[in-house]
């Protein structure tokens, strides 16, 4: 337990700093991909446990030091898209060996579809409603596509680093 | 059923991290502390990924856009040329305008101290249009200066710490700016529409009537949060209603927000 640990937080370290300095750079249609809410979905997925979870927190709040938006917003969006990764694997859905080979990048896809407007709403109970204008739309178009093609080579990669698999039901 | 409670119990771990730290983020001081400390987390591996990603990054760039730099440097190279020549001519313009603002005692933003900085970063999310600069409150930065670059406004300073300050640009969702145009001086509202949606401005009388291209300048007004006269957005765009008595516009900025590189941070306080 002790090893998954270090290594999600050496993983989501890098991750992190690759989302701050390389990827919030390479915009696609102007909009960045939020890598920082997709690992701890594939954590989730992966069966990481509360690891997911706390990872999501982690890499919310690093994220967070470094943009202007309230304070803890993408640590919550993290730790709420970590949870729904554990609770799909719970239910043995998303295993990407037993699973269809889209089954991973349709969940995904639907996460990037939906954290954004989670984002959004989170936002608004810190009462800030500016968020909702701007490209939302576009915001979840880009990411869910980029979810999809990204999901399965970081499953892949994450299930190699961390030793991880999800438990067959 | 014990895998149940350890769930449980790190999502409810989870949500009191995240409303603490929002806790002590509004508490203030503590706030830039947390960011502090996370920055400082991370900074080994920001430089890690930088010293792997930046040169992977330049070259690529370079291989694929160089007859586009080639093209841009030319570009820039005449632009310098003509810039220089403008220099000259508005040299005798300047002294003259110094004159009469001496005589009518008229503001005059040539006269205002600035401070230049450096961007050394942009904001990494889709939800806030902000830029990091290199200088801060021990520069004398204060929170709501005005912001300059590129030929025209770029926003105004929000946060400062001791060595850099945030500045959120003029396309950000929160961010709203009075300006004036026209020979009646018409003043309008114009307001950020998010990170790639520029800028708008709605309510404009019928009576003032605007053009394509035409300059807007932020207005001299008492409260205005800008010193009036600096050229803040370009009319792109008119949209009428017919039958009303007023009408919208799209503006663009007419500073390059994608290209900041230095910026001029007008040591001016709005007046109360």
């Amino acid at each position: 337990m002790s090893r998954l640990i270090a290594v999600v937080i050496l993983i989501t370290g890098c991750l992190v700093a690759l989302q701050i300095d390389v990827l919030s750079h390479i915009r696609l249609f102007g909009v960045v991909v939020m890598v920082v809410w997709l690992w701890p979905f594939c954590l989730g997925l992966l069966g990481a446990g509360q690891v997911a979870v706390v990872a999501g927190v982690i890499s919310g709040l690093c994220f967070d030091a470094h943009a202007a938006t309230t304070f803890g917003l993408n640590a919550a969006v993290g730790a709420a898209v970590a949870a729904v990764g554990l609770r799909l694997e719970r239910q043995g859905v998303g295993d990407i060996d037993g699973a269809a080979w889209w089954t991973a990048p349709a969940l995904s896809a639907l996460t990037g579809v939906a954290a954004p407007l989670l984002f959004i709403l989170a936002g608004a109970f810190t009462l800030d409603f500016s968020l909702w204008r701007g490209s939302l739309v576009l915001t979840m178009v880009v990411n869910a596509a980029a979810f999809a093609v990204l999901a399965r080579p970081l499953l892949l990669a994450s299930r190699t680093l961390t030793g991880l698999a999800p438990v067959r039901r | 059923m014990a895998l149940s409670h350890s769930r449980r119990r790190a999502i409810t771990l989870s949500a009191l991290a995240v409303v603490t730290a929002y806790g002590l983020y509004q508490a203030g001081g503590v706030g830039n502390g947390i960011r502090g400390l996370a920055g400082g987390i991370l900074r080994p591996f920001s430089w890690t990924v930088n010293a792997v990603a930046t040169p992977i990054g330049h070259l690529l760039a370079g291989a694929v856009n160089y007859s586009d730099l080639v093209s841009q440097n030319q570009q820039l190279r005449a632009e310098l040329g003509k810039a220089q020549l403008a220099a000259s001519v508005n040299a005798g313009a300047t002294s003259t305008l110094a004159a009469l603002d001496a005589v009518l005692h008229l503001p005059f933003i040539g006269s205002t101290p600035s401070v230049v900085a450096q961007v050394v970063s942009v904001s990494p999310t889709n939800f806030a249009a902000t830029v990091t600069i290199s200088k801060g409150a021990s520069d004398g930065l204060l929170p709501g200066m005005p912001v300059v670059a590129n030929g025209g406004v770029v926003g105004r300073i929000i946060a400062t710490t001791n060595h850099g300050s945030t500045v959120r640009l003029i396309t950000d969702a929160n961010s709203s700016l009075n300006v004036t145009f026209g020979k009646q001086a018409t003043t309008v509202l114009v307001d950020g529409r998010g990170v790639n949606d520029g800028l708008a401005m709605g309510g404009i009388p019928v009576t003032a009537p605007l053009t394509i291209g035409q300059v807007l300048l932020s207005s001299s007004l008492s409260g205005s949060t800008m010193p009036g006269g600096l050229p803040v957005a370009k009319v792109t765009s008119i949209s009428v209603t017919p039958g009303s008595s007023t009408y919208a516009a799209t503006v663009a900025p007419v500073a390059d927000l994608n290209h900041l590189s230095f910026v001029d941070v007008l040591l001016w306080e709005p007046s109360t």
